[in-house]
């Protein structure tokens, strides 16, 4: 979708800044936030850019780097640390072969950490894009990408 | 002023008022309460910790800078427990603080340094091992740099950027431990919209931000610090200069100088280099065989004291002409016009007023009676409605914008911007009107013919305080909205919204500049303003009236003090047997009653061979003045010409005599600014030997033609202009102190005036005039078919003399260029950057193109600063029949490219 | 989850489950819609709803427990051209999920609970604010809001009564600070979540400096039933100054993890080895972290103390949100101790020094714990330093860094 075609669907009140980069960020390949489309946002809204970029830098869902078409989100919060994420953590990187906020070469994923996702009953839990994967092993974790990799994103 | 209430601090009694800052109070009555973030010009913030306090009967610690003082209230500002949390605090700020206070150029002036110093922290005595990473420096901006490193976060940069002057370039990036602050997208400063106010580095309360040029110049305790007011626009803003041995180190804003309230402009905080330049003369010049050769003072006065009696001799005082100048001090345009009119014996003085405002003198006088702001600059915040036209506020009065942006973005003002060019004001404003250029009287009388229509003017005023309606009347009836979009462009649905706007503001302020005044039809659009004024009754108030920004540092001065040839000082005609006796009285010689030669016609009679010599005091018509190959010709014919200056100007080049003169960082004296405010200069640096100050120089050459003439000081003159001048009666310079005074002040007594024409108008009644659009003179054609209009940009100013001697300044805007625009460039098939060809009527200029929206697509706008392609080699020279000021603003022109 | 049945009382999640979320009909099937619409025919005036509110003694669910029907009536009071009802759906306590499951479940509940609270206060306009993440629960929200409109709850003249009343949804991007009452207000105007200074409280001055009442989801829950039940059937649940349910997440090292509505009252005995079989393979109980990341970890001594929101305080802890994370022995607290702390270092706001700085220090400092072993850090500093962010913090999320870190010093003090 183009830029103008999505601020047109909302008013150019600054209170629709969040909306806004969230709709432009799920229509960019990459997952995430072009700079030219930051000054338009600016433009179309009427507010400083530094104040479209600060809240991108805020909220943790924003990125101003090209990101994979997948975006793993593995939680680190207590509830999944206590169910050993951080081994999932470890299990991700090593099969992906990237550190967290890498992409792969083949622009397929990127590793971020995230707080908690609200599935605290099925830790440790990842999400990739919006679809929540619960109850991780390592067996889970190599199927899912495997899964991913062939185009099948159910498993 | 709200009502004193009574509250406690530490058990003693304190009377305060009612709402205001708590911290600010408490710290007036001296208990010391720490602080970081708060910053008494924008809101508070509560966000460093330092401050909190005790309040009783309220929960928990309280940030004391966001507490409104109140009847009754006990606040504990010290104890064990609130120090404990305290020096914690501290501490976790010298754990993030890079301490390179050995090289730090804000060392001993550090808030941070100071709280270490009170709290006794180091980092070796830190509870907790330091693992610091360091970031890199930004320092890709030409004035400022920021040290991630140092930045506490206070988020005083961010405000001041936003709350201050209304850019908002700075905000937060990152999130807790990661934040930090940066310019627009975060980039770098440089790719940043930033243009080096420093507002954020007077905000900064470590060496987080700070000036790149003052860099390991001193140390803040080796410099000595001197006010004074800023050399460059009509603002006036107060300064402090810190110098060292004989050099400027860095200027600040005084935070309490009435006009700027601290705030300031990039070349006023930066753009003091010219000062220090080699290029300063140094001894008198006279030109042998077409070469300069340095002079003594005795040889280049007596010289000069010859010429001008021979000539004056020969072919009378008439055949003499003189420019004073908007630069000089109000004492030395005083002394100027006395030497023209007393020694010389010729009303043929004036100065570049003529070019900027000599519009609004002749159509404000001829409506309210003085031809001035109304208002003070500081009652702009406080408008409901600002209209805008014919002013880059934000370029050419930098700090007045701030307080357009202060009103639309702190009060919720509304700002009607009516310009051909999408200047930065129109981003705020809630309405902008592109007029096509020269149509102003059009649009104008368009709004009021809509205000008539729905009944919105002020008819009680109108009745009371005005004459001449129903002509005027008569006039605007036939501007509707529909003849007025087809002359002007301007939607007939845009010239009624802004009828209403303005027409039901409760204080509505009109601000315009040489947009409206540089035109053949000057006159007549300045008299559209004031009757729109009139109209609505938005004058002679606080926060409404009509506001013309006046150019130069000392514009307004040189006027008051008569650098004009129909008026002595005070607008007082020459042309009146009363006034002329008082003056021949006063100065003991007899006067001549015509008025004399303007600017241009001056250039004019020179070209004819009528005049024969002139005497220009620090203006450089040689780049100022319309039709330079004209110019050129006119001043080359003369017989003798004399020009004193700082520098060797582009028209001091084409003198047979240079005298070398003082800056104004070197004199005393005062200036009069935009709002009439009188103000002190103080001498910060010692001027170069060898040269002298104006009215010194003016003096030895009255006293060489005769002429008795004995001041000791600019303070001396300053008695005799109060003495003779009745809006500067009550001038003395031990008056003046640190606010100055706004005339008219009439005695002693007088405290000044804020806004004019309060309850009755100079002239008595407020005067409508009936106003008909007349086209400007030179339109496009088939030769030459787009508009060329000019102006100034915020880089430079006027000339150049200083500005582009400012090493800063020239990195932002190195030379001359024109702006395209993006359907223009298309057609020529013109890439951003390349070189085309302007040219008009009278003459022709080589520049490079910037593509931009910001002209309209038949429009070129050049800026005049630049010698080398001189925007006014192309402009037009048609005057206004009435102030002759010349049609800047209009011309047709060719674009080719190279 | 074969326990449930026995432990459960229903008030919050009668519907979860047992309806279509995605068919309005079935939620008015079940007296949906029928509280509001009865109160905006003005069968009650604004005052006996604040009233009925007030004498339920229901509290705010979202982990404060302030009382629910003073914070309308303080709204209620303001004059004012606008004034707004927020719904805090940024459910970001590690640990919680009870607000999804009501969002994703029940979302008419939510819209119907809203328009009440407008109605009472004399609001127009709600808004609910759900996290970024929960994209499931933005759907069916969405989708409710789509149907309420097209019923005519929502909009102009609404349920056939002369109130006016909308709700539009805003979605976060991914912050806990924005959980925060004036964080989420900032946010929902656009902004970065930073917190502000109270007072002004946002009862006063909230959204575009309107009075706002901000309650989190599973509160507003509470309050179509309760209007249909009336106070004392409400009050027939829970403890005298707590009354109603809590819904409990139990996470972590136990068996049958899941959701639970229960009464207050209940003990974390009950919850844990009742309703969660116990501890998972056989071990045993080391350590409760109680009501998210900014509540107390506690050792075995508490499963016996009856939960309540005053309970709690004397045990320097609360119920926060009611998650109820479970750690086995093989634990390491102070592993355990970093990971809380890297959290909150994370979601620090950046505004304030305290929490900005005191958050990475004792993040560097239980790294160093880890890496030498307690006796070479300066323990009883970072327990200080958590004094001085609690008192000094600018908002909640500094303020309680103390509870975790100082509980797991007092009770897990021999491994340190």
């Amino acid at each position: 979708m183009k830029i103008d075609t999505i601020l047109s669907k909302y008013e150019p009140k600054s209170e629709n800044l969040i909306q806004i980069l969230h709709d432009i960020q799920d229509h960019t390949e990459g997952n995430y936030l072009k700079e030219e489309d930051l000054e338009k946002v600016a433009d179309y809204l009427k507010i400083p850019k530094s104040r479209v970029n600060g809240v991108v830098e805020f909220y943790s869902m924003f990125s101003k780097k090209p990101r994979g078409k997948y975006v793993i989100r593995l939680c680190k919060s207590p509830p999944c640390f206590v169910k050993g994420a951080f081994n999932m953590l470890d299990e991700l990187k090593s099969q992906l072969e990237i550190d967290v906020n890498e992409t792969t070469k083949d622009g397929l994923f990127t590793i971020e950490t995230t707080s908690c996702l609200g599935v605290c009953d099925e830790a440790p839990v990842m999400s990739i894009n919006n679809k929540i994967y619960g109850k991780l092993d390592s067996a889970k974790i190599k199927k899912i990408i495997e899964n991913y990799r062939k185009g099948k994103s159910e498993i | 002023m709200n009502k004193m209430v009574k509250i406690t601090i530490d058990g003693k009694t304190i009377d305060a008022e009612e709402g205001a800052n708590l911290l600010q109070v408490a710290r007036d009555n001296g208990f010391d309460i720490p602080g970081l973030c708060y910053y008494d010009k924008v809101s508070p913030t509560g966000a460093c910790r330092l401050c909190l306090v005790k309040i009783k009967e309220q929960k928990g610690l309280i940030p004391s800078c966001t507490v409104k003082v109140s009847e009754g209230l006990n606040v504990t500002a010290f104890d064990e427990e609130l120090e404990d949390v305290r020096r914690t605090i501290v501490e976790l700020l010298i754990s993030e603080h890079k301490l390179g206070c050995m090289t730090c150029d804000t060392a001993s002036e550090c808030a941070l340094e100071d709280l270490a110093y009170r709290y006794n922290v180091t980092v070796d005595n830190l509870p907790f091992p330091v693992k610091t990473k360091y970031e890199s420096i930004d320092d890709s901006s030409p004035v400022l740099a920021y040290d991630p490193n140092k930045c506490i976060v206070c988020g005083r940069c961010v405000k001041a950027c936003y709350e201050i002057q209304g850019k908002g370039i700075i905000d937060f990036i990152g999130r807790g431990i990661e934040t930090k602050i940066a310019p627009d997208l975060g980039v770098d400063w440089k790719n940043s919209a930033c243009d080096g106010c420093g507002e954020c580095i007077q905000a900064c309360p470590v060496g987080a931000l700070f000036e790149i040029p003052s860099v390991g110049k001193a140390r803040k305790w080796e410099v000595e610090k001197i006010e004074t007011i800023c050399p460059y626009c009509g603002v006036g803003c107060r300064i402090e200069v810190e110098k060292k041995d004989n050099e400027i180190v860095r200027i600040n804003g005084v935070d309490d100088g009435p006009a700027n309230n601290g705030r300031l402009c990039v070349k006023g905080r930066f753009g003091y280099e010219y000062e220090m330049s080699n290029k300063r003369l140094r001894t008198p010049l006279i030109k042998e065989n077409g070469k300069f050769r340095e002079a003594s003072w005795d040889e280049a006065l007596t010289l000069t004291a010859r010429k001008f009696s021979e000539i004056k001799k020969n072919y009378g005082g008439n055949s003499i002409a003189g420019l004073s100048s908007a630069r000089c001090t109000n004492e030395e345009n005083y002394i100027f016009q006395k030497f023209m009119r007393a020694v010389i014996g010729t009303n043929n003085v004036d100065h570049c007023a003529r070019l900027c405002h000599a519009s609004t003198v002749a159509g404000l006088a001829r409506a309210f009676g003085s031809g001035a702001m109304t208002n003070s600059i500081r009652e702009l915040e406080f408008a409901d409605c600002i209209l805008v036209t014919g002013s880059n506020t934000t370029e050419t009065h930098p700090v007045i914008a701030t307080y357009i942006k202060n009103a639309v973005l702190n009060h919720g003002a509304k700002l009607i911007v009516a310009d051909p060019r999408k200047i930065d004001l129109v981003k705020y404003a809630t309405l902008w009107l592109r007029q096509k250029n020269g149509t102003d009287v059009a649009w104008l009388n368009g709004i009021m013919n809509v205000i008539l229509n729905e009944n919105l003017h002020d008819k009680e005023f109108i009745k009371n305080r005005t004459e001449g309606f129903d002509e005027f009347r008569m006039v605007v009836e036939n501007y509707t909205p529909e003849r007025v979009e087809k002359i002007t462009g301007v939607p007939k649905e845009k010239i009624i919204e802004a009828a209403r706007i303005y027409g039901t503001a409760k204080n509505a302020s009109i601000v315009f500049s040489m947009g409206i005044t540089q035109h053949t039809t000057g006159t007549d659009n300045v008299l559209s303003t004031a009757n729109l004024a009139l109209l609505t009754g938005n004058v002679g108030k606080l926060y409404s009236g009509v506001n013309p920004l006046r150019g130069q540092n000392n514009v307004q001065g040189a006027c008051d003090l008569g650098a004009l040839p129909n008026v002595y000082s005070g607008y007082q005609k020459v042309t009146d047997p009363d006034i002329k006796k008082k003056f021949e009285e006063k100065w003991k010689v007899a006067l001549d009653d015509k008025v004399g030669l303007s600017v241009v016609e001056m250039m004019n009679e020179a070209h004819k061979g009528n005049v024969k010599a002139m005497y220009i005091m620090g203006e450089n018509p040689m780049v100022s003045d319309p039709n330079l190959n004209h110019v050129e010709e006119a001043l080359k014919n003369l017989d003798f010409l004399v020009v004193q200056d700082i520098f060797l100007t582009e028209t001091a080049q084409l003198a047979d005599v240079v005298f070398p003169a003082y800056s104004s960082f070197e004199k005393s004296g005062t200036f009069t600014n935009t709002e009439r405010r009188i103000q002190l200069l103080n001498p910060v640096l010692k001027a170069p030997e060898g040269a002298k100050e104006d009215w010194e120089i003016v003096q030895e050459l009255a006293l060489k033609m005769g002429y008795e003439m004995q001041y000791n000081n600019q303070s001396d003159i300053m008695e005799e202009i109060a003495d003779v001048t009745p809006i500067y009666g009550g001038i003395h310079f031990y008056r003046l102190g640190k606010d100055g005074l706004q005339w008219p002040c009439k005695d002693e007594n007088d405290p000044g005036t804020l806004f004019l024409h309060k309850g009755k108008f100079s002239r008595g009644l407020g005067h409508f005039s009936p106003v008909d659009y007349i086209p400007p003179a030179e339109l496009p054609d088939k030769e030459y078919p787009y508009i060329l209009s000019t102006g100034r940009i915020l880089y430079h100013y006027h000339t150049g003399t200083m500005s582009r001697k400012v090493s800063v300044l020239n990195e932002y805007e190195p030379g001359p260029y024109a702006e395209i625009s993006p359907e223009l460039a298309a057609k020529l098939n013109l890439k951003d950057g390349e070189e085309v060809r302007i040219t008009s009527r009278r003459g022709a200029i080589v520049t490079k193109a910037r593509i931009t929206a910001r002209v309209a697509p038949d429009s070129v706008f050049i800026p005049f600063h630049f010698a080398e392609a001189a925007a006014n080699r192309l402009t037009n020279d048609a005057l206004d029949p009435i102030a002759k000021i010349p049609e800047l603003k209009v011309a047709a022109c060719k674009v080719e490219k190279m | 989850m074969k326990n449930e049945a026995k432990y459960e009382n229903k008030i919050v999640l009668s519907n979860v489950g047992n309806i279509d979320p995605t068919n309005i009909n079935d939620y008015i099937e079940t007296r949906g819609y029928e509280a509001a619409k009865k109160i905006v025919s003005n069968e009650y005036t604004p005052l006996n709803v604040i009233d009925i509110i007030k004498n339920s003694g229901l509290r705010g669910r979202g982990g404060a427990g302030f009382p629910t029907g003073a914070k309308w009536e303080f709204t209620a009071k303001e004059k004012a051209d606008k004034k707004f009802i927020v719904c805090n759906a940024d459910e970001g306590e590690p640990g919680t999920f009870k607000d999804r499951l009501i969002l994703e479940g029940d979302p008419h509940r939510i819209l119907e609970g809203m328009i009440i609270a407008g109605y009472a206060v004399g609001a127009q306009k709600g808004f609910i604010y759900i996290r970024g993440e929960y994209s499931t629960a933005i759907e069916r929200i969405t989708n409710a809001i789509k149907d309420a409109y097209e019923k005519h709850y929502l909009g102009n003249s609404i349920l056939g009564s002369s109130f006016n009343f909308d709700i539009e949804i805003k979605k976060g991007a991914g912050s806990y600070v924005c959980g925060e009452e004036t964080s989420l207000i900032e946010s929902i105007e656009g902004k970065r979540g930073n917190p502000r200074i109270k007072p002004p409280y946002p009862g006063q001055k909230g959204l575009w400096n309107y009075p706002t009442v901000v309650n989190n989801v599973e509160t507003i829950a509470n309050v179509a039933p309760i209007l249909l039940n009336g106070a004392d059937w409400f009050k027939s649940f829970g403890t005298e100054k707590s009354p109603g349910t809590k819904i409990f997440t139990l996470i972590g090292n136990v068996k049958n993890p899941g959701v639970v509505e229960l009464p207050f009252g209940i003990t974390l005995r009950e919850i844990i080895f009742g309703f969660g079989g116990g501890i998972s393979n056989d071990r045993k109980l080391k350590a409760i972290h109680l009501g998210g990341a900014s509540g107390a970890v506690y050792d075995g001594s508490i499963l016996d103390v009856p939960l309540d929101y005053d309970a709690l305080k004397e045990k320097e802890g609360m119920l926060g949100s009611g998650a109820v994370l479970v750690m086995d022995e093989e634990t390491d607290m102070r592993k355990y101790l970093k990971n809380v702390l890297e959290f909150f270092k994370h979601e620090s706001c950046g505004q304030c020094v305290p929490c900005r700085i005191g958050t990475a220090r004792l993040c560097e400092m239980a790294d160093d714990i880890i890496e030498k072993g307690g006796k070479e850090v300066n323990i009883e500093y970072m327990k200080h330093l958590t004094d001085v962010m609690f008192k000094s913090s600018l908002c909640p999320l500094g303020q309680s860094v103390i509870m975790p870190v100082k509980s797991i010093f007092k009770y897990f003090n021999n491994e340190f």
